[in-house]
């Protein structure tokens, strides 16, 4: 048998559900509460970074010999990601042959 | 971002309940929508977005971002411009204007009493000073937790999915209460969120008349 709750009284499972409630309803709807962040900064932020992920997500190099499109190819995962990571990412291009660089073509940054 | 309202909503359109529209595609205990993995929300498509009539207010505020204080204060800001995004955006006019062209009304309604069922359970807790125990899951035995709804606040242990509390899930909260009450639950949308809000008023006006005066 399990114990008898008065039910005069406020429960720790009342206060467990007022509390994942509130906390709930503090992100679904933004409201703020003492010091908290304000979800206007939180969103700023998230749609600044959702920005960078549109704006990358679908970048590919392009090989052309005047007006002629030779071949295309989608940037690498790992180039892509960080040039989705922040504002600030950049990435140099350098081309190789026999292991050895020898032209820099130059940069790429996420925010151009 | 989406409320339980606004999940009612979206799960109508595709016609599901809220049970499975939680489980299926909302993240973070339930408060916002599951994105792709590259991004993208789940509901955008090529041709658009699947749950558009009933799309969250946070969607229909676009490009406005709106904050409410623990005062029920409301702001407005401008989130900065998405060259990939097909809407037209232009700096004319007043926040009013904006919002009265979207047809927000309601949407900012539902979210204003909400609002203040939320101001209330910030009373609540702050009458039982337990603020600094939310994220002290210790405090609570396993069985207490699932008692409490569907996961308890910050115990980090459930999957990302199952809803901070159980009045997330608007299907769900209203079985218990016909249940309970003997009540017919509205099918069509706006009489479900008007019978769901008043649900939750008498859970708090029951949790404060058995607190007592603060």
């Amino acid at each position: 048998m399990g114990k008898q709750e008065d039910p005069k009284t406020v429960t720790r499972r009342d206060v467990l559900k007022l509390a994942g409630t509130a906390a709930a309803f503090c992100t679904s709807f933004g409201f703020l509460h003492g010091s908290q962040t304000g979800q206007v900064v939180q969103d700023k932020h998230f749609a600044e970074y959702k920005h960078l992920q549109a704006r990358w997500q679908q970048a590919e190099f392009k090989w052309y010999k005047g007006n002629e499109l030779l071949s295309s190819a989608p940037f690498p995962t790992k180039v892509l990601k960080h040039l989705q990571s922040d504002e600030t990412a950049v990435i140099e291009l350098k081309l190789f042959r026999a292991g050895k660089m020898f032209k820099n073509l130059g940069t790429i940054e996420s925010k151009f | 971002m989406a409320g339980p309202h606004e999940i009612l909503g979206m799960s109508r359109v595709l016609g599901i309940g809220t049970t499975e529209f939680l489980a299926r595609y909302a993240d973070n205990g339930g408060t916002t929508l599951r994105s792709e993995a590259d991004g993208p929300c789940v509901f955008l498509t090529p041709s658009g977005c699947r749950v558009h009539p009933r799309r969250p207010l946070v969607c229909r505020l676009y490009p406005l971002g709106r904050s409410n204080n623990e005062r029920g204060e409301e702001r407005f800001a401008v989130f900065p411009a998405q060259p990939e995004c097909e809407a037209v955006v232009g700096r004319d006019g007043t926040v009013e204007t904006f919002l009265e062209s979207q047809g927000v009304a309601p949407y900012l309604g539902w979210s204003r009493r909400y609002g203040e069922l939320y101001r209330r359970m910030i009373g609540l807790l702050e009458q039982l000073d337990i603020q600094g125990k939310i994220d002290a899951p210790a405090a609570a035995t396993p069985a207490e937790a699932a008692q409490a709804g569907s996961g308890s606040a910050g115990s980090g242990q459930e999957p990302n999915h199952v809803p901070l509390s159980s009045w997330q899930d608007i299907d769900a909260s209203l079985a218990e209460y016909r249940s309970t009450k003997g009540i017919a639950v509205p099918t069509e949308i706006d009489g479900a969120i008007a019978l769901h809000l008043r649900a939750m008023e008498e859970w708090l006006d029951d949790l404060e008349a058995r607190l007592g005066p603060a």
